[in-house]
């Protein structure tokens, strides 16, 4: 399953991202580096706005980091683009509301120009997946936010990409809901053998979908720890009551938050805010 | 430059405004017309008219108004079934003129729009004078165009053109940019070429501007074309009312601008209709199915 680090998978290394506004430099990136195998699963956690976000973009070349180089299955996020590598799922689950579900979910095989037939044939196939079968011809507008997402989760699955690439993809549902959802996107993972790099802050939702968690702390953003989660990837909901998920748990709440007991450093000032 | 730029944004705003105020919900009569539902919405504006014309012609009949000043109810369906063979021959260029206006007017409209959206340069350049089109009295101008296309149609169709152009100019390029950032972004990780993102995204996310200007342009055109019959005509609406006020037969003047305000009242439900038929997922409703 795992192959050579950087041939084949997501590589980040020593990624650094600098913004520039006028006289102010903030430095949102410093020296982060992941390598995550093909046919790995992936988390990225932290506080909002320590930058997981931002690396997520710098591999769907959204955005170019400023020192360090992102490689998706080998080639540049530009490449990877190009040859339609990698899907994106973000967490407003985008949606054209002039088009119904089905038309959405075509939406990426359309761009890329498969025909008609073939189009549904695949997005059929993605609906049932998610377990849509049944809502294509509503609009999104009449679809709840956990339904919406099962479709952005189907359209990024039409191509068939090698590497899915997810930004707080359930974190505007419920709990319930999300960890519904957690545990079908378990189901499809297995099914499509796609490397999955998540951005979530959950640590739940990261111990679950993942065989490897980044601890991202911010100002500047880097990544502060990696834990290995070893429950391979046969799992079920009663991975929850395995001791090991607690430790997990406990562990990543650490590198998250500091040791118990010791001063959690709130409001510190930025030192990131340098004059240039 | 950045001034330029507030002027313009001013210019939006004021636009949109009119748009915003003109954009009514549809006639009773259409509900009627499209649903068969909602009887009460056309019997309640229907009794109101019945009252009013009753009023009308019993004010008329009491010799308190004259029949030049007002003419009756009765006195204009009178003119109606003695002039109808000429008031509908009158109607049909009109109408020509009028929608050729208003297509070609529309046409030139979003196609400029989409050239702004895409040529910054077009738009710093072109957007200017469109404006100061716009401020052009176009009416008064009207017999200049006649000396230039001469007595039949064309000018009357591109005094029509000229005020239909820029409400959809205004719209259609305030439409296009209301693409989501969301979507844009989504299309750009898929690599959809610019033409795939005009297509697939911002034509569509410009439906309902592209409508609220179809629909000032609906009666606006209308007005414009008689407006510009006025002038110099030999047929149309505007020729009629012209010729019958010099004859002082008011009550056939009135007839002329019943049947132009029925025509054009008809054009502006045909809109609407086509917007709801165009743009369903407006109009469904916003009920969420739950998990």
């Amino acid at each position: 399953m795992a192959s050579q680090p950087g041939e084949s998978g997501l590589s980040i290394r020593d990624v650094g991202m600098v913004y520039r506004r006028g006289e102010q430099v903030t430095t949102a990136l410093v020296g982060c580096s992941l390598e995550i195998p093909e046919g790995n699963w992936a988390s990225l956690i932290g506080a909002s706005g320590c930058g997981k976000s931002t690396l997520l973009r710098i591999l769907a070349d959204i955005v170019r980091p400023t020192s360090g180089t992102a490689l998706v299955g080998g080639v540049t996020p530009a490449e990877a683009r190009a040859a339609r590598t990698f899907a994106l799922v973000s967490q407003q689950s985008t949606m054209l509301p002039w088009r119904k579900i089905l038309a959405n979910v075509e939406l990426g095989l359309e761009v890329a120009g498969v025909d008609k037939v073939e189009r549904k044939r695949r997005a059929e196939e993605a609906i049932e997946l998610v377990g849509l079968k049944g809502f294509e011809q509503a609009f999104p507008s009449e679809l709840s936010g956990g339904m919406r997402q099962r479709a952005a989760i189907a359209r990024a699955l039409t191509l068939k990409p090698r590497f899915l690439l997810m930004d707080e993809p359930f974190g505007a549902l419920d709990e319930i809901t999300r960890e519904k959802l957690n545990f079908e996107l378990l189901r499809i993972l297995k099914e499509t053998s796609a490397t999955l790099l998540l951005v979530t802050h959950s640590i739940s939702e990261a111990i679950i979908l993942s065989d490897t968690v980044a601890v991202m702390s911010p100002r500047p953003g880097r990544i502060s720890h990696v834990v290995d989660i070893g429950f391979g990837h046969e799992r079920t909901g009663a991975m929850r009551d395995d001791p090991q998920f607690g430790a997990y748990e406990s562990e990543l709440r650490h590198a998250l938050h500091g040791p118990a007991g010791a001063p959690r450093p709130m409001a510190t000032p930025s030192p990131s805010h340098a004059l240039a | 430059m950045a001034f330029e730029s507030g002027i313009l944004e001013q210019g939006l705003g004021a636009a949109d405004e009119a748009a915003l105020h003109r954009n009514e919900p549809p006639p009773g009569w259409l509900l009627e017309a499209i649903g068969a539902h909602r009887v009460r919405a056309v019997l309640a504006p229907l009794a109101v008219l019945v009252v009013v014309l009753v009023g009308w012609q019993s004010l008329c009949e009491s010799g308190a108004v004259s029949p030049l000043i007002l003419p009756s109810p009765l006195a204009i369906a009178e003119a109606f079934i003695k002039d109808g063979p000429n008031l509908l021959a009158a109607a049909t260029v009109t109408t020509i003129e009028a929608l050729t206006g208003f297509v070609l007017g529309n046409i030139l409209g979003f196609v400029l729009a989409v050239a702004f959206l895409y040529s910054e340069l077009s738009r710093r350049t072109v957007y200017p004078l469109a404006m100061a089109a716009q401020a052009v009295p176009i009416v008064a101008v009207t017999p200049a165009l006649i000396l230039w296309f001469g007595n039949g149609m064309a000018p009357k169709i591109f005094v029509t053109m000229f005020l239909v152009f820029f409400p959809m100019l205004v719209n259609a390029l305030r439409g296009l940019r209301n693409a989501d950032t969301e979507v844009m972004e989504l299309l750009y990780t898929l690599s959809a070429t610019p033409l795939q993102q005009l297509r697939m995204v911002r034509m569509p996310a410009s439906v309902p501007f592209v409508f609220n200007a179809l629909k000032i342009s609906a009666c606006a055109c209308f007005v414009a074309a008689i407006v510009a019959e006025w002038v110099a005509a030999d047929r149309g609406i505007g020729y009629l009312i012209v010729l019958y006020g010099s004859q002082y037969r008011m009550p056939q003047v009135w007839a002329a601008v019943l049947i132009g305000t029925a025509i054009s009242m008809a054009v502006y439900g045909l809109v609407v209709f086509a917007e709801a038929r165009v743009a369903p997922w407006l109009n469904r409703r916003k009920r969420p199915i739950s998990d």
